[in-house]
C-alpha cells in the first residue's frame, strides 16, 4: 500500500478530486525531510553531558582552579541564561505558549540546572545558608515556578515539583519514589499524603479554571503517584488502618473519575492498579492466612478477569462518549 | 498463514491515519477526512497507551492463576508429563480465548491479546523442555523457531520478530561455534545474516506485517554495526577463547574492523538522509556514539569527565549549529516541527529525575548516563 494506491482508492470513493490528488502526491514527493526531533534530542543530551562533565570535572579540579573563578563562571552562565530566555520570551499568557524560537526552553533548562549547581557550590564552600536547609531548598523551588509559570516550561516546572518535595525531605521523580524515601518513618507518611494530594488538586484546578491546563498532567502524575504510594504504605504498616484505607481509596475514585475528562489515561491505570492493591491487601488482612490461602487462586482468576472486563468497558461505566479517544 | 486481524480494517486504518495526517497539512478539509472515515471504516477496539498496559497487567495476572485453578483438577502435576499434558491443554484454552476476543470485542494489540498469545506460546513450549532434558541448544531453537514464527504470521505480534531474530542468531552462533573456522568468521557470519534478514523484510509490502517490519530492520541493522565493530569483537573474541585478562588481545583483521567501525555509522547516517529514512538516521547517530566510545575506550586520553563535558560541549554546539544552518531548508532537509511533541512530557520528567538535585549534595550528585550510551535516543 503506497501512497499513490491510497490517493487512488480516494479517488474512486470520489473523496477527493484527481487534480487535489495530484497535488497530494506532488507534495509527498517533494516534502523535505524534517530532522527536528533527532537535533533537539542531542541537544537535550548535550546539555544532561555537559552539566554532568562539567560537575565532575569541578569537583576533581577544585584545588587548582579556585573557587571563586568556578562561581563566577557558573554564575555567568546562569546569568546569560536567564538573561537569554527573558529576552527571546513571549508575554505571559494562561494557556500554552508556542514559542518560535526553538533554544528558548533548553537554554532555561540549562539555566535552572546551572543555577542549582551554583547554590549548592557555595553552600557547600561558603555555607551561606548555614543549617537552613529547608531555606537553601525553597529559594530555587520558588524561582523554578515562577520560571516554569512565566516562561511555560514543563521542565522546570517539574524541578520545582521535585524541590517542594524536597524541602519536605521527599523524594517525588517517579522512578525514585520507592527507592529513595524512607517511608518506615511514620513521620514522612503524613507529608508524603499532604503534598500528593495538594499537588494533585493543583492539578485539577488549572485544568478546571483553564490556567496552564497542560500542566495539570505533571501535578497530577508526581503528586498522584506519591499520594497513592504513600498511602498505600500507610495502610500496610501503620495505625490507622482506616484512615489510610479510606484517603487511599478515595485518591484512586478521583483518578478513575478523571478518566471522563479523557485528558489521560494514565490516571485510569493508575487509580485501577493501585485501588485493585489496596482493596486486595484489605480482603486478604481481613480474611486471615487460612481463608486467603484457599480462596487466592478463585480471587486473583476471577477479579482480574473483572478487572480486565472493566478496562475494556471502562468507557461504558463511566458514561464516556466513544468518540474520545486518545 | 491465516491472518488473525480483520486486514480490511488494518488497511482501513492505515488510511486513516494518512488522511489525518494530510488534514494536518491542510491539504484535506475536515469534512474529506469524514468522508474517509466513513468510507474506510474500522472497527479495532484501540485503547490508549496506558489502558493497554493496565489489561497486559491484569491478563497476565488471570492467565498465571488460570494455570493455578487447572491444576487443581488435576491430580498429576508431579510428573513431567502430566505437567507437559497441563500445560498445552491450558494453551488450547489460551488461543480459544484469545480468537473468540479478536472476533467478538475486536481486539487489535490491546493488551489482553498480547498477554493471551505470550501465555500460549509459552505454554505450548513447556512440555518440549519438561520432555526433551537433554537436548542441544540449537534443537531447542529450531523448536522455539516451529511455535513463534506461525505465531508471529498469525497474530503479527511485536515481541514475534525480537523472538525469532534472537533465535535465529543463537542458533547461527552455536552452530558457527562448533568450529575452529566458524569461530573466527562469527563476525562475518552475522553481518552476511544481518544483510539477509534486511534485504528480506524491505521485500514485504505487507501493511499487516508493518511494524513488525520496521523492528526487524532495526534489529538487523543494529547486529550488522555490532558485528564490524572493533570493541564488541575484540571483547567478544577473548570471551569465547576462555582468556581471562584484564586487556583483550588484539584480533585478526583489525585494520578492517576499525574501518567498518567508523564506516557503517556514517553510511547508515549519509543513506538515512539521503533516502530518506528515519529509522537509518536514527540507528546510525546511535551507532556513531558507540563508535565514539570505541575509539575512547582503546586510545583513552581524556577521563571520564573530561570526555563528557567535550561530549556535551560538541553536541550543543553542533546542534545549534544545524538548527541555525537549516533554519531555511536545504538538501531535502528541513528542521521543522512536523510532529507533535509527545514526549514534552517525558522530557520534563527526565529533568526531574536527573537534575533535580537537592543543593545541600553538591557535585557528585550529578553524573548520569553514561558516556557510550549516547545518541538520539529519546526520538521514538
Amino acid at each position: 500500500m503506497t501512497t499513490r494506491s491510497i490517493l487512488n482508492d480516494l479517488t474512486d470513493k470520489e473523496i477527493i478530486s484527481p487534480q487535489q490528488a495530484d497535488t497530494i502526491d506532488t507534495f509527498e514527493h517533494e516534502k523535505t525531510f524534517s530532522i527536528h526531533w533527532e537535533l533537539r534530542s542531542i541537544l537535550y543530551l548535550g546539555i544532561l553531558f555537559f552539566s554532568s562533565g562539567a560537575g565532575i570535572l569541578i569537583y576533581e579540579n577544585i584545588d587548582t582552579i579556585g573557587h571563586q573563578a568556578i562561581i563566577a563562571v557558573i554564575a555567568c552562565i546562569t546569568a546569560y541564561c536567564y538573561y537569554y530566555t527573558y529576552k527571546n520570551s513571549l508575554p505571559f499568557s494562561p494557556d500554552q505558549v508556542e514559542n518560535p524560537n526553538k533554544l528558548v526552553d533548553y537554554v532555561l533548562l540549562l539555566g535552572c540546572s546551572t543555577f542549582l549547581g551554583l547554590e549548592g557550590y557555595l553552600q557547600f564552600q561558603y555555607n551561606i545558608f548555614g543549617s537552613r536547609y529547608g531555606l537553601a531548598v525553597i529559594i530555587p523551588t520558588i524561582i523554578f515556578f515562577v520560571c516554569a509559570y512565566r516562561f511555560d516550561h514543563r521542565g522546570a516546572l517539574s524541578m520545582a515539583i521535585t524541590g517542594l518535595a524536597s524541602w519536605l525531605g521527599l523524594t517525588i521523580a517517579p522512578l525514585s519514589v520507592l527507592s529513595d524515601n524512607d517511608f518506615s518513618d511514620a513521620k514522612l507518611i503524613i507529608p508524603a499524603i499532604a503534598l500528593g494530594s495538594l499537588l494533585t488538586a493543583a492539578g485539577w484546578i488549572s485544568e478546571e479554571q483553564h490556567f496552564k491546563k497542560h500542566f495539570a498532567f505533571m501535578y497530577m502524575l508526581m503528586g498522584g503517584n506519591l499520594a497513592c504510594i504513600a498511602a498505600q504504605i500507610g495502610l500496610f504498616s501503620f495505625e490507622p488502618k482506616i484512615l489510610y484505607f479510606f484517603i487511599g481509596i478515595g485518591l484512586c475514585w478521583f483518578f478513575i473519575l478523571r478518566a471522563r475528562q479523557a485528558q489521560s489515561l494514565l490516571f485510569l491505570l493508575m487509580g485501577t492498579v493501585y485501588g485493585y492493591c489496596i482493596l486486595t491487601y484489605v480482603i486478604f488482612t481481613n480474611l486471615g492466612a487460612d481463608a486467603a490461602l484457599g480462596l487466592g487462586i478463585f480471587y486473583f482468576l476471577f477479579s482480574s478477569v473483572g478487572v480486565i472486563y472493566f478496562l475494556l468497558n471502562f468507557k461504558k461505566f463511566l458514561g464516556i462518549k466513544p468518540e474520545i479517544r486518545k | 498463514m491465516k491472518k488473525a486481524y480483520n486486514q480490511t480494517w488494518i488497511d482501513n486504518l492505515h488510511i486513516q491515519q494518512q488522511a489525518a495526517e494530510w488534514k494536518s497539512k491542510n491539504l484535506l478539509t475536515p469534512a474529506q477526512e469524514e468522508q474517509v472515515k466513513e468510507h474506510f471504516p474500522e472497527k479495532f477496539y484501540r485503547p490508549g497507551l496506558f489502558v493497554k498496559i493496565g489489561l497486559f497487567c491484569f491478563a497476565v495476572v488471570a492467565c498465571s492463576f488460570f494455570i493455578g485453578f487447572l491444576s487443581l483438577f488435576w491430580v498429576d502435576t508431579h510428573s513431567d508429563t502430566g505437567f507437559s499434558v497441563l500445560s498445552l491443554i491450558a494453551c488450547g484454552c489460551f488461543i480459544f480465548v484469545l480468537e473468540f476476543l479478536i472476533r467478538d470485542r475486536k481486539l487489535f494489540h490491546s493488551g489482553v491479546d498480547n498477554a493471551l498469545l505470550y501465555a500460549a506460546v509459552a505454554a505450548a513450549m513447556v512440555p518440549m523442555f519438561m520432555l526433551f532434558n537433554h537436548a542441544p541448544l540449537w534443537a531447542y531453537c529450531l523448536a522455539a523457531l516451529a511455535i513463534i514464527i506461525p505465531a508471529t504470521l498469525r497474530y503479527a505480534d511485536l515481541l514475534g520478530p525480537i523472538a525469532i531474530f534472537g533465535l535465529v542468531f543463537t542458533l547461527l552462533t552455536d552452530l558457527m561455534m562448533k568450529f575452529a573456522l566458524g569461530k573466527a568468521l562469527l563476525p562475518f557470519a552475522i553481518m552476511v545474516l544481518s544483510v539477509c534478514i534486511y534485504i528480506l523484510v524491505r521485500k514485504s509490502r505487507d501493511i499487516y506485517y508493518r511494524e513488525c517490519r520496521q523492528i526487524l530492520e532495526v534489529l538487523s541493522l543494529v547486529t550488522f554495526y555490532l558485528g564490524g565493530n572493533y570493541l564488541v569483537v575484540r571483547e567478544a573474541n577473548a570471551i569465547i577463547s576462555g582468556l581471562n585478562v584484564s586487556i583483550a588481545p588484539q584480533i585478526a583483521f583489525a585494520p578492517l574492523f576499525y574501518f567498518f567501525t567508523l564506516a557503517i555509522p556514517v553510511a547508515y547516517i549519509v543513506s538515512g538522509l539521503k533516502k530518506p529514512d528515519r529509522m537509518l538516521l536514527i540507528v546510525g547517530l546511535l551507532a556513531f556514539a558507540f563508535s565514539i566510545h570505541t575509539y575512547f575506550h582503546y586510545f583513552s586520553i581524556l577521563t571520564v569527565s573530561q570526555g563528557l563535558t567535550l561530549a556535551g560541549a560538541l553536541m550543543i554546539a553542533g546542534a545549534v549549529a544545524l538548527i541555525k544552518y537549516l533554519h531555511t531548508p536545504k538538501h531535502g532537509i528541513s528542521d521543522e516541527q512536523d510532529r507533535k511533541n509527545n514526549l514534552a512530557d517525558l522530557q520534563a520528567l527526565i529533568a526531574a529525575e536527573k537534575l533535580g538535585v537537592t543543593p545541600h549534595q553538591p557535585g557528585l550528585e550529578f553524573g548520569g548516563g553514561t558516556f557510550g550510551g549516547g545518541g538520539a535516543g529519546e526520538v521514538y
